[in-house]
């Protein structure tokens, strides 16, 4: 318990957690076109480019050398922060340690969510999953279901993948997934959806009184909501820049 | 094994103390051996509500620290045989409490008891989370008010998580909503919460509503808990929640609004 009645004070403890954190998935290895793309991104949302630490994923290069210095600096330009890299060969490694940055070795092959591809322009196409008919997608890799009330004071996250809560969730509490929310119940606190940047994740709730709504860092509060909406079953989801609440009623 | 219920609210002010003496006097008068423990260190009151605030010796904080014995600490209540009070310091702050200390008096006063009720002080800070830690079972004292709402909301997510019950992994706290100071004239014309909002948002079970009456802030000014006003509409209401607390199926009463009849009116319709 987090009393601390008698205990004497002491300099640092090791915890484990789970930070949300933002993996951004290479498909170029060229800094010239990371940085082509960066700006662009940019423009469209800046709000998510806020000294915002990312994991550099090269785990879709093929390339064991890799200009990691220079794509770290077009980064820090675009105020993103790399703080480790995944995947690649040694070479990739020993230039991460040499550079200050961790390094994690590939995520296993199935697991993780389709982000929104920053690297290029072309249409992103999610890796092949192997078919998994008995259970959905989002659970497999790492989905969340809660039964109960979100409490004031709670918050509740699913890292990736999406959130689903069997309840209410009251004012004061706060729900965050790197896919969808959805509230089988009155949604009175904050939802958060795609918090990694996922722009097709949405907000499901079967009433509508949220004190914040937020899909991939854009976000309406209670007072921006059409009031004919509140108390109603709404979705809510990113319409080209705009965040859209339509009726499901 | 005593039964240790805490009654808890989180906000200040929403009638702890007099339910906590309300309810503990209720559980005596129907035999069951009971103590009474103020956890307000630095603010402590029950004893003035349960008036033997001129009896008070040794405190909570005396017998923790083994400066006194917990028979030399115990008051016991005029009224009622089977009724102890163990008072607060009003000298010390909360940090005097540890709980190590807490937990081996409540083990000794579980030999002796049937109910245990902690008084727990305001806020979600050490002091309150420490008079939960032990706990059975929950009172959370709650207006009908949105303040109040959120802040039981948040005292219900601690119970669910910083008890020893819920570190242990152990069967949850029992949970039971009391509202109290309900006015039904000002529910019906918006003033006030109404009960099926309170009910739906805490998700908990309702275990007694008190209505909003003179009979409290007579009964605290005198130091007489007001269960033993048994024509008030307060003290019927909260030996309604005795009931339902040892496990009887009583009716909800004082929920709705009612027009005083003309008799009413002319003789006697001043006490409620």
């Amino acid at each position: 318990m987090s009393l601390k009645l008698d205990s004497e004070s002491t300099a640092f403890t090791f915890k484990g957690g789970m930070l949300p954190m933002t993996v951004m998935e290479l498909a170029s290895a060229d800094p010239e076109l990371i940085r082509d793309h960066l700006a662009g991104k940019l423009s469209q949302s800046p709000a998510f480019f806020e000294h915002t630490p990312v994991v550099l994923s090269v785990e879709k290069l093929d390339e064991p050398y890799l200009a990691l210095e220079r794509i770290c600096a077009v980064c820090r330009a675009h105020k993103l922060l790399p703080v480790a890299v995944r995947g690649g060969a040694d070479p990739v490694k020993q230039s991460a340690w040499a550079l200050g940055l961790g390094w994690f070795p590939p995520q296993e092959a199935g697991r993780g969510r389709s982000l929104e591809s920053v690297a290029t322009g072309e249409d992103y196409l999610p890796p092949d999953e192997p078919a998994e008919p008995t259970l959905p997608p989002d659970v497999a890799s790492g989905g969340r279901i809660f039964r109960g009330t979100v409490r004031s004071g709670q918050q509740l996250i699913a890292p990736s993948g999406d959130l689903v809560v069997i309840g209410a969730v009251n004012a004061g509490a706060e729900v965050l997934a790197a896919g969808s929310v959805h509230v089988y119940g009155a949604l009175r606190g904050r939802a958060l959806a795609g918090i990694h940047g996922d722009a097709e994740a949405g907000i499901f709730c079967r009433e509508l009184h949220a004190e914040l709504l937020s899909v991939a860092g854009d976000y309406k509060r209670l007072e921006d909501i059409d009031r004919r909406l509140l108390g109603t079953p709404v979705q809510v989801r990113l319409d080209g820049d705009q965040l859209g609440i339509t009726s499901l009623a | 094994m005593a039964k240790i219920i805490v009654v808890t609210s989180g906000k200040g002010g929403v009638g702890k103390t007099t339910s906590a003496a309300a309810i503990a006097t209720g559980l005596a008068l129907r035999g069951n051996k009971t103590v009474v423990i103020d956890f307000d260190v630095g603010l402590r009151n029950l004893d003035l509500i349960m008036g033997c605030e001129r009896r008070v010796v040794y405190d909570l904080v005396n017998v923790i620290q083994g400066e006194a014995g917990l028979s030399q600490a115990l008051i016991r209540d005029k009224r009622v045989d089977n009724l102890h009070i163990l008072p607060a310091s009003q000298t010390r702050d909360k940090e005097a409490l540890t709980q190590e200390g807490v937990e081996k008096v409540l083990d000794t006063l579980s030999k002796d008891f049937d109910y245990i009720l902690c008084d727990s002080p305001a806020g979600i800070e050490g002091g309150a989370q420490l008079a939960m830690y032990f706990a059975d079972e929950a009172i959370v004292v709650t207006n009908p008010e949105i303040s109040s709402v959120r802040d039981s909301d948040r005292i219900l997510g601690l119970l669910a998580s910083k008890t020893r019950r819920a570190e242990r992994g152990e069967d949850p706290i029992n949970e039971h909503l009391l509202i109290t100071r309900y006015n039904p004239l000002r529910v019906d014309t918006g003033d006030m919460l109404n009960l099926e909002d309170i009910r739906e948002i805490l998700a908990i079970n309702l275990i007694g509503l008190i209505p909003e009456s003179e009979a409290v802030l007579r009964a605290s000014n005198q130091g007489v808990p007001v269960t033993h006003d048994a024509v008030s509409d307060a003290g019927q209401a909260y030996a309604d929640t005795v009931s339902r607390l040892i496990g009887e199926e009583v009716p909800l009463r004082f929920h709705e609004y009612q027009k005083k009849s003309l008799l009413s009116r002319m003789f006697g319709g001043g006490r409620r």
